[in-house]
């Protein structure tokens, strides 16, 4: 137990190495898989979000610990057979058509994948077809787009529409600089956020609904 | 007057090596094909699986012998010509924010042709500003008229030099058309390019995109005016540190006119910028801290280097109000970069870093320019204004109040504002206390109850508009009501 706190403080120092040798030895002399889990990572987490939203931590150490955390995870997902289950929702997210800026679209990856999200991240300059394509296959529950020029908005509302056309059963979430409430009720998007921190909110709300 | 300097010339000479070494080791991703194409044919190392591109030294060297010291925005009316430096400081509205203050409810809302229209009656105007880029986007854009929504209303009612971007060449070519309707023919246009282009090609770190790209061949290949504006962001798409986020800057500005040059030997540039430092506590962008306008100056320091205009984005702010971060922000960065000798300021009528236009904030900022104009034309040393004449004939104790060159002078001596108070406080108290805001709001609202005399004439509009059917009407003009 003593050593699934250093997993929790590895997590918080950004020691990515050894976070990943402290689950390593912790499933070795056989402590609990949700254990690591919950009190060592996803721990770990909820005191980076405590300390991000009291103004100690910058965006950067947020996702030097997400990375942290993730890292600690990959070791944990093959033994973990359960982890299906314990996964809150599957997101395929990118910046739309024509944009290849994606500083935000990345940090609300991060943020999402630290809340405990599989996150697909298509990258930039993705069409509605990939979109559409990677939501079939990975059977995503959420759609994420991004875009922060104004003029490729206008290709939020093409993947927005295609996926209804498709009958797709996933939800659509949508954010960047000039992208607003009022723009994702205008084009049918089911989700917006104006932050990073934000859109795990809009998220989980979406898929509780 | 001499300008402020950051860099000794052994320190400017390492930044451009340094550029040299980054362009020619780590290289660029160019993700437009004809430029990779034009980099290819001029012994750049082109990688068309990655789309690297490697730019030797000894190209970009070859390219800056044909860089210009000069850039000319041509205007409709040749008066409003402004060319840089000589013109300088050219100052310029902030462009392409989705959404307005609107005047007469203070609530933020997506901007319209008819703001658009507004804005642009305004902006001819106001004596601080010499070219309007058109500061907002068209939300009532009908389908397939997305830039002309843009343009038409902009060139409808200024007769100052335009300037603003298109998303595509389908656009682009639109708008083009609309110029050759408005000077006649084609090469009547070509005579005078009086529509001014700008893209920001360059997506940092070290990438070139499709769409902007293109567009820039498209119009240097022309001989039509076009420039970049460079953008790196401290702590997101460049390193935390001033200088690397210069350096890196200046690699990308080569990068970009380096194209430039290989298409067109000669092609006219502007060595802009809109380099930034995030804020990493939030990660927010941060257009209004005074590193911009740090950084801002040591571009200009190097645009000397290279002997060419300079200037960009400077004086944008984050606030949401015309409140005393939106004066401070834009007043130390703008101050800061002319000291340092920026050319060309885009720093008119926006608030909330790009995102919205503010009618007062543009009356407000159209003053900034005055101010930094009167502080550009210096002291103007002649044994002329030393008046020692004057100063004996007035003598001890006596008054310059009422002399004949005190009435002579006293019209352009000093800026005479008029949105700053210099009324003593009961006055002020007897006019209901009006703030700045207030005090710019009655002077857009005065300017714009009016006619605006820089129309067009009506069997142009008539052509122009059974040209491209269902256009905006592009009108301008407030209701004569107080708000």
């Amino acid at each position: 137990m003593v050593s699934v706190k250093n997993i929790f403080e590895a997590v918080l120092a950004f020691d990515k190495e050894k976070c990943v040798e402290l689950v390593n030895r912790e499933l070795d002399s056989g402590t609990d898989m949700n254990t690591i889990l919950n009190e060592g990572l996803i721990g770990a987490m909820d005191e980076v979000g405590r300390l991000f939203s009291e103004g100690e931590f910058f965006v950067p150490e947020m996702l030097r610990s997400a990375q942290v955390m993730k890292a600690g995870l990959d070791v944990l997902k093959p033994r973990l057979s359960k982890m299906e289950s314990a996964k809150k929702g599957t997101i395929v997210i990118g910046t739309v058509k024509g944009d290849l800026h994606d500083i935000g679209k990345n940090l609300v990856s991060m943020m999402l994948e630290g809340a405990g999200f599989e996150v697909i991240d298509l990258g930039v300059d993705v069409d509605a077809e990939k979109f559409i394509s990677a939501a079939k296959e990975k059977n995503a529950d959420i759609v994420g787009l991004s875009a922060l020029l104004t003029t490729t908005m206008p290709a939020m509302e093409t993947v927005v529409a295609a996926i209804r056309e498709q009958g797709l059963r996933c939800k659509t979430m949508i954010g960047g600089a000039p992208v607003t409430d009022k723009f994702a009720l205008k084009i049918g998007a089911d989700g917006y956020s104006e932050d990073a921190a934000g859109a795990v909110e809009t998220a989980r709300r979406l898929i509780s609904a | 007057m001499q300008f402020t300097k950051f860099f000794s010339q052994a320190e400017k000479d390492r930044i451009h090596g340094a550029s040299l070494e980054i362009l020619e080791n780590t290289g660029l991703l160019v993700r437009n094909e004809r430029a990779r194409q034009i980099y290819a044919r001029h012994g750049c190392a082109v990688d068309s699986r990655t789309t690297l591109v490697k730019i030797p030294g000894k190209v970009v060297e070859e390219c800056r012998k044909s860089f210009l010291p000069t850039y000319t925005f041509i205007a409709q009316d040749p008066k409003y010509d402004k060319t840089l430096p000589g013109d300088g400081p050219v100052v310029i509205t902030g462009s392409s924010a989705p959404n307005v203050i609107d005047p007469d409810t203070g609530e933020e809302r997506r901007a319209t042709s008819t703001d658009i229209a507004n804005i642009a009656f305004l902006i001819n105007e106001l004596p601080g500003f010499d070219v309007f880029s058109i500061s907002t986007l068209a939300d009532d854009a009908p389908p397939g008229q997305f830039s002309l929504s843009r343009f038409y209303p902009a060139l409808k009612n200024c007769k100052k030099p335009v300037r603003s971007n298109t998303p595509n060449i389908k656009d682009l070519e639109q708008v083009l058309e609309l110029g050759e309707l408005m000077a006649g023919s084609r090469e009547a246009y070509m005579e005078r390019p009086f529509i001014n282009h700008h893209y920001c090609p360059v997506v940092s770190p070290l990438t070139m995109d499709i769409e902007s790209t293109e567009a820039v061949i498209y119009l240097v290949e022309k001989g039509l005016p076009v420039y970049g504006t460079i953008v790196p962001n401290a702590g997101m798409t460049a390193p935390m540190s001033l200088l690397a986020t210069l350096t890196l800057g200046n690699a990308e500005f080569l990068a970009l006119n380096t194209l430039i040059q290989l298409i067109r030997p000669g092609a006219p540039m502007i060595y802009a910028v809109l380099s930034t430092v995030a804020d990493m506590r939030t990660g927010n962008y941060a257009p209004g801290a005074v590193e911009t306008g740090m950084l801002q100056m040591a571009h200009s320091e190097m645009a000397q280097y290279y002997n060419v205009p300079s200037g960009g984005y400077i004086g944008l702010t984050n606030a949401h109000a015309n409140d005393a971060q939106s004066g401070y922000e834009t007043g130390i960065n703008t101050t800061a970069a002319l000291l340092a000798g920026a050319d060309m300021f885009n720093m008119g009528g926006l608030l909330g870093s790009l995102m919205a236009f503010d009618f007062a904030k543009a009356v407000i900022d159209s003053e900034i320019a005055l101010m930094l104009k009167r502080i550009k034309r210096g002291m103007e040393f002649s044994e002329e204004n030393l008046c020692l004449e004057l100063i004996a004939e007035v003598g001890p104790g006596g008054s310059f109040m009422d002399s004949m060159h005190t009435m002579k002078n006293m019209r352009t001596t000093a800026v005479l504002p008029k949105v700053a108070t210099r009324e003593m406080r009961g006055r002020w108290e007897d006019e209901g206390r009006p703030d700045a805001h207030a005090r710019a709001m009655k002077e857009a609202r005065r300017i714009l109850t009016r006619e605006n005399p820089a129309k067009f004439p009506p069997e142009l509009d008539a052509r122009i508009r059974s040209r491209f059917e269902g256009l905006v009407p592009g009108d301008a003009g407030w209701k004569q009501t107080e708000a």
